[in-house]
This record gives structure tokens, C-alpha cells and sequence, in this order.
């Protein structure tokens, strides 16, 4: 359906690659573990739940085709080594993970355990923002994660050129760019996460700056679309009594940003990939026809194309 | 107009002094005790909103934190902040913990207005609706002058981009970004006579 003029660099993060033309390459799901507050005490019930829905994402990247990284949720140093380990027993050798922090002092915590056992090449920071503080930046320069995922997010200006600036000189209100930054600090993949604003906050530039962003630099793009259909006010009234049409517009939204030409969708929680997953193969099917068809752009066999047929 | 800003809010009474938020837990209060209410889940927008709506009305007083806080956000520490402290020169809320502690689209006068005009009544953790509901009827006991003139903040929408009218036979995406639905296959159609 699109097909950029720029050379599309494809990331390899272990057993996944990443980015390329629209079409060429499956779309990177990202199901977020341990998210809830059933997963706060990390009781053997919740541990077993854990390790089920991380498995239920695999099966589903499995028959799909559609590469799957957990996004381990980290709100606490409690939880820490605990959640990493489950993730690590569970995955196989050398496969990425996210780490999704919101707190930029947590962020500095997980690089300096991810450091001390090991794991830092496997990890894909979720994300490098404008909430870091000077203490995570030094962190980040003395253990760089093997991937980040830098967000455009920029509370001045939540236009595709806002969003622009914040990753290219930090929007005036970080001294640098992030992009810089990320490269200064040695971070060997970069990936970019638009940064997905609610409704009547410009939400559709969220999806318009996924096609600019990939031909001005490239690099795989996508973001996570769902949160805005999470904050719709309507939708909020409405879900309590139709849970079933609410997860239907979740997982639908992640059609919106493929179609532009999106690499990855962090999809929200991961017990949500039994729905997601085939959701996005079809768009996946969709992009890749389209992509043949017109630009020439071929898929190999593992492709929800070729997989699904 | 009285809460101009949307939100997940009711509203009760206008001459409460009370203003209430839950943060990530659903509560209800009786109507006639309490002017707003509602849950609070971002350190931005959120933080926002809920300054908006509170300057817009002086009776209001009180502010009740309470309900449990909003994981990774940390919506509730992040008001709290902003209150004690206010914001930096590049609009971060000072001390705030949260992940985007920005503030970028209410004025300093805003701000300002809103650290003096309400009291701030730390509940956060607690999601007991008679504990809450004990401290509403203590502060409703409690009486404050209104705080002057209400401050009205439309929202407003923000500049748009420079927009750009389609082209015959190509689609605009932005500025930057013309797709050409023929460039590409002309290109392709070039090199394959050439081979």
C-alpha cells in the first residue's frame, strides 16, 4: 500500500527482525506481562497466570507468524529480579524483551540489574523519554540497553512536527535529542514509538507521524494506538456494560497504525493476544499483498501471507 | 462555565468547598456534600484537567486525594508535587515521580491561583468510602471564604500544522511526506527495460 523512497533498515534483536518496507516483514507485537493488580504480589496463583499468558503469546506468534516480545511491566524494586527471571525461563535463548518503567529512578534501577546478570543485550527499553532524569542518562551511558524505544511524546506540541522535535533536539526541553542521545550513549537499535495521545489531543497525528517518521529516518516506527482508545471518555461509560465491543476497538485500533506502515504495535495486556494476534495478521495479509502486488516487495514463508493462507 | 475542561468527573453541589480525586478508584459521593469528583489517571493531562476545572469555581477549597494511585503514572504523587512545588522553568512538575510530569497547557497564573486556592488533603492509598466520606463532613464543618473570581480556561486548540491541498494524482500525508502513487512504479517499469 506505501512504499518509501528512504532505505528502511530492518533490525535484528535476537530471532526477531524488525522494520523494513510496509508489507515486507510481519508487525512486531508487543503484549505487556504483569500489568493488574493481580500480578502486584507475585503469589505462586499469580506467577502460574504469568507464565500462561506469556505462553499463550508465543503459541499465537506461532501460528501466526507475527513476532511476539513481552513487555515486562516494572513499577516497584520488589518485583524486579522476580518478573525478569519468570521472563527469562520462559523465553528462548537470546530473545528480546521490553522492559516498560514509567519511572525514570526504576528505569536506573532495571539498567544496573540488567548490567549485573547479564541480560542488557536482550533488553529493549520502553521507552527512553522525556521524563529521564540525569541520573537515568548516566545509566543509560554506563549500561546501554540492546535496543530502546524512544518516544516522541511532547507535552508542547503534540503535532507530527512536535513529535519530530522531541526525538531530534529534545524540544527545547531536553539540551539534546533523544535520537542523539540514544546514539551518543552507545544503544545499538533504535526504534520509535510516535507516543499516542487521547482524543481531541491530536490523536491522529499519533498515526499520521508513523509514514513521516519512517521515510525521514528509516528506522522501524510504531506505537501504541490502543491507549487512546483506553482513554476515550465515551468509551469508558460504555465498556463497563460491553466488555466484548470495548475489546474489539482495542485490538481493532492496531489495524490503524499497519496501515500506515507501522513496524510494531505495543498492543497493551498481553492477555489480550489471543484476539490481537489474528487481528493483525489479516491487516499484515492485507499490507503484504498490497506491497507485492504494486511495489514488488516480497515476503518469505514465515509471513502471516504465506503462514495463513 | 463552571468546569470547562471534559473529564471523568461528577459533578454535585456548586457551593461545596470540596473537590474530590480518586484516582484509579471508582467512588461515588452524596451530591449535595461534594462540588466535583472523579478518577485522575495521568501526570499530565490529567494534573491539567483537574486545575482547569477547580480554578473555574472558588468555592471550592478542598482538595481530597484519595483512592489507590495509579501505577507507572503516580497521578496522585505527581498533584501533590505540583502543589507543594510547583512547576520548573521547562514546565516539569518539581519532585513529581510519574513518567511525563509535564504542564504545559494552563497558565503560571493558573497554577498559582490553584496552589492558593485549595488545601490539599493527603488520602492517597486509602479507598474506604466512610474514612473518606468522615473527612468530607469534617472539612464541610470547616467553612472558607470563596477564593475571588472564578478563572475560566477554554480549552484551546493548539496551532494546526501548515496544511497542504492534495496534488492531482498524489496524497498529501504531511508536509514533508507526498506519496506519489506512479513515482515508484515508473522507476521499477525504467530499470526493467533497461535490464
Amino acid at each position: 500500500m506505501l512504499n518509501f523512497s528512504t532505505e528502511q533498515r530492518i533490525l535484528e534483536l535476537g530471532d526477531i527482525r524488525l522494520g523494513g518496507q510496509p508489507g515486507e516483514l510481519p508487525t512486531v507485537l508487543f503484549g505487556t506481562a504483569f500489568y493488574g493488580k493481580k500480578f502486584k504480589s507475585m503469589d505462586p496463583e499469580a506467577v502460574d497466570e504469568a507464565r500462561k499468558l506469556i505462553r499463550a503469546q508465543e503459541e499465537m506468534s506461532q501460528l501466526t507468524g507475527n513476532p511476539a516480545v513481552v513487555d515486562v511491566y516494572l513499577g516497584d524494586s520488589e518485583t524486579v529480579a522476580g518478573r525478569l527471571d519468570i521472563v527469562l525461563e520462559e523465553l528462548p535463548e537470546k530473545r528480546f524483551f521490553s522492559v516498560d518503567v514509567p519511572e525514570s529512578a526504576m528505569r536506573r534501577e532495571v539498567l544496573r540489574h540488567a548490567s549485573q546478570v547479564g541480560i542488557s543485550h536482550r533488553i529493549i527499553l520502553n521507552s527512553f523519554n522525556l521524563g529521564a532524569e540525569q541520573e537515568e542518562l548516566e545509566a543509560l551511558k554506563e549500561h546501554p540497553p540492546g535496543c530502546a524505544i524512544l518516544l516522541g511524546y511532547n507535552p508542547k506540541d503534540f503535532s507530527v512536527d512536535g513529535r519530530i522535535d522531541m526525538l531530534e533536539s529534545g524540544a527545547g526541553i531536553m539540551e539534546k535529542g533523544l535520537m542523539e542521545l540514544a546514539k551518543e550513549f552507545g544503544i545499538e537499535n533504535i526504534i520509535l514509538d510516535t507516543g499516542a495521545t487521547p482524543f481531541e489531543h491530536s490523536a491522529a497525528e499519533t498515526l499520521r507521524a508513523i509514514p513521516v517518521m519512517k521515510n525521514k529516518w528509516g528506522l522501524p516506527v510504531g506505537c501504541a494506538i490502543h491507549n487512546t482508545v483506553e482513554s476515550w471518555l465515551w468509551m469508558k461509560q460504555y465498556r463497563r456494560e460491553h466488555k466484548s465491543e470495548y475489546l474489539t476497538c482495542d485490538a481493532g485500533s492496531n489495524a490503524l497504525p499497519v496501515m500506515l506502515g507501522a513496524d510494531f504495535c505495543i498492543y497493551g495486556p498481553i492477555r489480550n493476544s489471543g484476539m490481537v494476534f489474528p487481528f493483525v495478521a489479516m491487516v499484515d495479509k492485507f499490507m503484504a499483498e498490497g506491497a507485492d502486488d504494486y511495489f514488488g516487495v516480497s515476503q518469505d514463508d514465515g509471513h502471516p501471507r504465506r503462514k495463513l493462507t | 462555565m463552571m468546569y470547562p475542561w471534559r473529564g471523568e468527573f461528577t459533578i454535585g453541589s456548586p457551593n461545596s468547598q470540596i473537590a474530590i480525586d480518586t484516582l484509579s478508584s471508582k467512588m461515588n459521593f452524596p451530591p449535595e456534600l461534594v462540588a466535583i469528583w472523579g478518577q485522575h489517571k495521568t501526570e499530565n493531562l490529567g494534573v491539567e484537567k483537574i486545575i482547569a476545572n477547580v480554578v473555574s469555581n472558588p468555592n471550592i477549597r478542598y482538595l481530597i486525594l484519595c483512592g489507590q494511585e495509579v501505577r507507572g503514572h503516580r497521578s496522585g504523587q505527581s498533584l501533590r508535587a505540583l502543589h507543594s512545588d510547583g512547576i520548573d522553568g521547562n514546565g516539569r512538575i518539581i519532585g513529581a515521580r510519574g513518567a511525563v510530569p509535564y504542564i504545559e497547557n494552563v497558565s503560571a497564573e493558573a497554577i498559582a491561583r490553584f496552589r492558593e486556592q485549595v488545601e490539599l488533603v493527603d488520602m492517597i492509598g486509602t479507598d474506604d468510602l466512610g474514612i473518606v466520606l468522615e473527612k468530607v463532613k469534617e472539612l464541610s464543618a470547616a467553612r472558607k471564604e470563596p477564593f475571588g473570581e472564578p478563572i475560566i480556561m477554554e480549552f484551546v486548540e493548539r496551532d494546526k500544522s501548515s496544511r497542504m491541498k492534495s496534488l492531482t494524482g498524489k496524497i498529501s500525508i504531511h508536509k514533508d511526506l507526498l506519496v506519489d502513487p506512479y513515482m515508484e512504479v515508473e522507476i521499477m517499469n525504467t530499470e526493467a527495460e533497461q535490464c
